[in-house]
């Protein structure tokens, strides 16, 4: 299994907080690291799955480069979209993203059986958008305030607008299972 | 990007802000000078001696006291933060946080309230790779600082070197402590460190020691 994780940092700076962490866990796998400012020369036949990863609350740069992660739509690849990436996969499909400031550790509900994770838990949250309602994904974790954690009704394309890296390691490995 | 660097003249400030001077330019140094000896946030004996570390490293410190009450010292962090913002025109601050959400939430909303970016360079970073990083960025620390089984007063004023971060990490395995001390196991200052014009040299400092716990009080030091 060959796995593909996008960076949608804007400095380097920020990609030893929102990238590394994420390749410490699915170290054991081959993986690529690829900028977001790239998506037009990837090859996404070469992988097998995809995750998209978070960045920092002032960093909105990668909301220029939409129109590139849309090639990802019809990719037919498994697809885990974190923090920032949760609001690309919602943004994939035109679901309405909308000013949501979340920041620090909230408990966490979920309300379907899904391959992520189950029960109720606690999630380290850091961001300025989310969504209030989807049309394409099924809601399969909430917080009191906000959706956590959407499926794709008919693909296998999951967003999380927490960072699992944090404290919920096993959404991301159990990502890697499906 | 002009940043701010939260300094605490430890080994985890002073590693990020090395990280972040690779691509960006260091416009200040951001120290929080705290009288409550137990804050969960701010908590380093040697605090005053950043002083000789900011004129080494020839960048402008701010520092801001606090009585280091819950709710108060956090309106300090963020009244520093804020007047750093307008003094050095900063964009972004860089915090040596590796593992507590308490302390990475609270920074991050006050950055985000004051639409500053918040850079965490060692965020998640295991204790081993950290104690690593210090050797491969050429870091010399000195612990100034205990509070935890087994460490006893011959610590104080130990270099972080290869052979007391061997130690370190055989302690991780025996008594279950961090090695890097992210658990206030131990608090560091950096001494000497690439950045760093004149390395400090203590002349003259004592020990203040007693069951598992204790500091090194530096009474006289200077840059050489």
């Amino acid at each position: 299994m060959k796995i593909l994780l996008i960076s949608t940092c804007k400095y380097k700076l920020s990609e030893y907080e929102f990238v590394n962490p994420i390749v410490e866990i699915i170290k054991s796998f081959e993986h690529d690291i690829k900028d977001y400012r790239t998506l037009q020369t990837i090859n996404i036949s070469d992988y097998d799955k995809i995750i998209i990863c978070g960045t920092s609350l002032q960093d909105n740069d990668y909301l220029n480069f939409l129109n590139d992660f849309k090639k990802l739509r019809n990719s037919g690849k498994q697809i885990l979209g974190i923090c920032s990436g949760f609001q690309i996969i919602c943004s994939m499909f035109d679901e309405k993203i909308i000013k949501q400031e979340e920041i620090g550790m909230i408990n966490v509900k979920t309300k379907n059986q899904n391959s992520l994770i189950n029960g109720d838990f606690q999630a380290y949250n850091m961001h300025n958008f989310s969504v209030d309602e989807v049309t394409v994904f099924n809601i399969i974790a909430k917080s009191n305030k906000t959706i956590q954690i959407i499926s794709h009704k008919t693909l296998n394309i999951f967003g999380v607008s927490f960072h699992p890296e944090v404290r919920n390691e096993q959404i991301i490995t159990n990502f890697l299972l499906i | 990007m002009k940043l701010g660097i939260l300094f605490s003249g430890g080994k985890d400030s002073y590693l990020s802000m090395q990280m972040a001077a690779e691509n960006h330019q260091i416009s200040c140094l951001l120290t929080i000078n705290s009288l409550n000896q137990d804050s969960w946030m701010f908590h380093t004996p040697a605090i005053k001696w950043t002083k000789l570390q900011s004129e080494s490293l020839g960048i402008p410190q701010i520092i801001q006291k606090t009585k280091g009450i819950q709710d108060e010292e956090l309106e300090d962090l963020s009244k520093l933060i804020n007047n750093a913002k307008k003094k050095y025109s900063i964009q972004g601050i860089v915090t040596g946080a590796l593992a507590s959400t308490y302390q990475s939430t609270r920074i991050q909303k006050i950055c985000n309230g004051l639409g500053l970016w918040c850079f965490n360079p060692l965020w998640q970073l295991s204790q081993e790779k950290l104690l690593k990083k210090l050797q491969d960025f050429q870091i010399t620390s000195i612990i100034t600082g205990v509070a935890a089984e087994p460490f006893d007063e011959s610590w104080l004023g130990q270099e972080l070197d290869s052979s007391t971060i061997n130690e370190l990490l055989s302690y991780s395995k025996k008594y279950r402590i961090n090695p890097a001390g992210e658990g206030g196991e131990f608090e560091s200052l950096v001494i000497n460190a690439p950045m760093f014009e004149k390395k400090i040299k203590i002349l003259s400092s004592k020990i203040l020691y007693s069951n598992f716990s204790g500091r090194l009080e530096i009474e006289e030091a200077k840059l050489e």
